[in-house]
């Protein structure tokens, strides 16, 4: 299948571009009505590759973490435990930009059976999400930039405000490694969500629609998990919330003042705090909130790269209202490796 | 009946002879499914209703949408009904003046009630699911405004008859008749029969919609909705493992079994890809019960090989929901009178 798969992306990489829209933000405002006008913004220049590129970057960081954490190496230095558990031997095959080094990480002492499991199936799959792309992208492929999976984490603890957050860890134990998900998971919807009504081909659509389900699963997997070992949201589930509400500003001041779309409201994040929902004819009830989505139409959240660049560099992509090009900070300390065009 | 009687006889045959089925038939899976999708943009041949002439029709955005909302209206009633005791809102079925349809149908219940015995946790998780299928139902009837169709007519009670079908009897479960309104672990198994099948259906219809669409948004909307539906597969295979994980043994946790039985009706049911679950081409992917802390889940429904999420195309979701392979088919299963769609008679 992954060769399959190769020809159809490298075919879609070359196809002409069905339409260029604006990054994510403001394709939905005719939602509401069926008839409504499409507004075709202002193009920003990226190409299929930058957009599969953009993927690349942040399943080059998602693999890394989860390889570290349920293996304790780094997605192309394969040891027995990485190997015995099927995943995947990562060549870094990517060439554009510049190569770096990845920073902090090690194996989680596990010691649950549903977390562990949980863990090494994750890392098995991003280790194939990057594959995938680096196989679609063949020679366009860009390389893996500089990775800080160590101090990142205690930067964005710290800003999240979650208790003892200079000395978080998502190395420690099976909670904090649950945390430690948490941050990216529901980051990873967002961006492929973006990212799709921008894609060319059906068969590329396909395949990004197909990689976003997954993220999605494996979000709806970490949350569930969350939820299960705190379902009064008193420990780590309250910290969901910490969070998304750090994710929810930094995706907003990317919106550098815009209106969010229809569905995109501000804030654009939600953790695992229950709310209150009304049911079929007018019963009231309270409800988990194990799908981050729009409370409203309950559709999953699209980001533009501004603002999935603002989250995974902490807020390195927006200086006083003005996008930084390029995006530097906590995950990614050298910013991310784009082709030509930049990401903005 | 007829259907009941088909699905019996599938079973029958199914530990002997599943790949006899639409023996031939080219499998794919992953982007190979979606070269098949791609080709089929554009026209579609479509039965006519009622001559069972074939002609050809050229659907709409709209059709698409509306094939999506028949779909949500049945998770949402099942949902609603596990949470409540109740259905959606009447104001939430009627039809769009200009939806072709003027009959709002109706919901056989049969046993379909509050979901008994639920902790204020699982409670609130039903809630939740209930009310964002609910919020499915009223977005997509938002987009479509007048072209939006009615609640066709759906059958709460095809539980039992699919159970049979899939083999989940009461040796399987060890505690009676299958019904998804009995008690959590049922519910889960029950869940399960949709959400997996949500996540393929929008990957399948997402790439059929038309540039303008995109322009206008619907194809944003449509992965929106896809993700959520992948947020709610997500849950309900994890809390499946991780139930049966507590339980420490397949046989002390059989609902784990059965999820995978249903698995096995689906992948029957998949007409042009009916591998079987455990075949790298299959459209499925087994649910597993890790027995340490150095094997991998199976929380995840993707291609073994690219871990990219499956697609189904219109056709094959008409055929799991209408519980039957047979071709030329307009009704059955969850929807005894058939969706309101252009695309309601099974073609291939």
């Amino acid at each position: 299948m992954a060769n399959q798969e190769t020809q159809l992306l490298d075919e879609i990489v070359t196809t002409s571009r069905r339409k260029m829209l604006s990054f994510g933000l403001s394709s939905l405002a005719g939602m509401v009505a069926l008839e409504a006008a499409p507004s075709a913004q202002a193009a920003n220049a990226y190409t299929d590759a930058d957009i599969l590129n953009f993927a690349l970057n942040l399943e080059y960081l998602e693999a890394n973490f989860y390889y570290l954490a349920a293996f304790g190496t780094t997605i192309d230095k394969p040891n027995n435990a990485s190997m015995s558990a099927g995943a995947p031997a990562i060549t870094l095959s990517g060439k554009v930009g510049t190569a770096g080094t990845v920073s902090g990480g090690s194996l989680v002492p596990f010691t649950t059976i549903s977390v562990a499991s949980y863990a090494i199936e994750t890392a098995v799959e991003e280790g194939k999400h990057v594959q995938v792309l680096l196989s679609a992208l063949g020679s366009s492929a860009v390389a893996q930039p500089a990775l800080n999976l160590g101090t990142a984490f205690q930067t964005l603890a710290t800003a999240a405000k979650i208790p003892g957050g200079a000395t978080f860890s998502p190395y420690a134990s099976d909670q904090t490694f649950l945390v430690g998900a948490y941050i990216f998971e529901d980051v990873g919807v967002t961006a492929y969500h973006g990212a799709a009504p921008l894609l060319t081909s059906s068969a590329n659509l396909s395949t990004a629609a197909g990689i976003m389900a997954v993220e999605a699963y494996h979000a709806g997997l970490i949350r569930t998990t969350i939820n299960y070992i705190d379902p009064t949201g008193t420990g780590i589930g309250s910290y969901t919330n910490l969070i998304s509400t750090l994710r929810a500003t930094l995706s907003q001041a990317a919106l550098l003042g815009a209106t969010p779309s229809a569905y995109d409201t501000a804030p654009d994040d939600f953790g695992l705090a229950t709310f209150q929902v009304t049911l079929g004819s007018g019963t009231n009830a309270t409800a988990t909130r194990l799908t981050d989505a729009n409370a409203t139409n309950v559709v999953a959240f699209a980001r533009s790269t501004t603002q999935v660049l603002n989250i995974v560099t902490g807020g390195g992509a927006v200086t006083a209202n003005v996008v930084v090009s390029p995006a530097t900070g906590v995950f990614f300390p050298s910013g991310l490796n784009a082709g030509p065009n930049g990401f903005r | 009946m007829e259907t009941v009687n088909q699905l019996i006889r599938i079973a029958e045959k199914r530990g002997v002879s599943r790949r006899k089925f639409l023996a031939g038939v080219g499998a794919t899976a992953g982007a190979a499914a979606a070269v098949n999708l791609a080709a089929c943009a554009g026209p579609l041949p479509t039965q006519s209703s009622g001559s069972g002439t074939t002609t050809t029709t050229t659907y709409t955005d709209a059709d698409i949408l509306n094939f999506a909302l028949n779909l949500e209206y049945l998770e949402a009633q099942f949902y609603l009904y596990a949470a409540t005791g109740n259905g959606l809102a009447t104001s939430d079925t009627t039809p769009g003046s200009s939806s072709g349809y003027s009959t709002v149908g109706s919901v056989t219940v049969g046993s379909a009630a509050v979901v008994p015995g639920l902790s204020t946790a699982q409670q609130q998780i039903l809630n939740e699911i209930a009310y964002e299928e609910q919020a499915h139902v009223r977005f997509l009837r938002s987009a479509l405004g007048a072209a939006a169709v009615p609640m066709p007519n759906i059958d709460l009670s095809f539980f039992g008859p699919l159970a049979v079908a899939a083999n989940i009897t009461t040796s399987a479960t060890g505690s009676g008749a299958f019904n998804p309104f009995s008690s959590f672990d049922y519910f889960l198994v029950g869940s399960f029969i949709f959400e997996d099948v949500g996540v393929t259906a929008y990957s399948g219809a997402a790439p059929l919609i038309s540039p303008a669409g995109v322009a206008a948004g619907y194809l944003a909307a449509a992965a929106g909705i896809l993700a959520v539906e992948a947020y709610h597969a997500g849950y309900v295979r994890t809390s499946l493992t991780g139930r049966a994980i507590t339980a420490g043994s397949a046989a002390s946790y059989p609902y784990l079994n059965a999820a995978n039985l249903v698995e096995d009706l689906r992948a029957t049911l998949t007409v042009g890809n009916s591998a079987d679950p455990s075949s790298p081409n299959s459209l499925e992917t087994y649910l597993t019960l890790p027995g340490n802390l150095t094997t991998p889940s199976s929380i995840v429904a993707a291609n073994p090989s690219s871990a990219v999420g499956f697609a189904r195309t219109v056709n094959q979701v008409l055929h799991i929901v209408y519980g039957s392979p047979t071709v030329g088919v307009a009704k059955g299963g969850f929807f005894p009178a058939g969706m309101n769609s252009i695309f309601s008679v099974t073609t291939a």
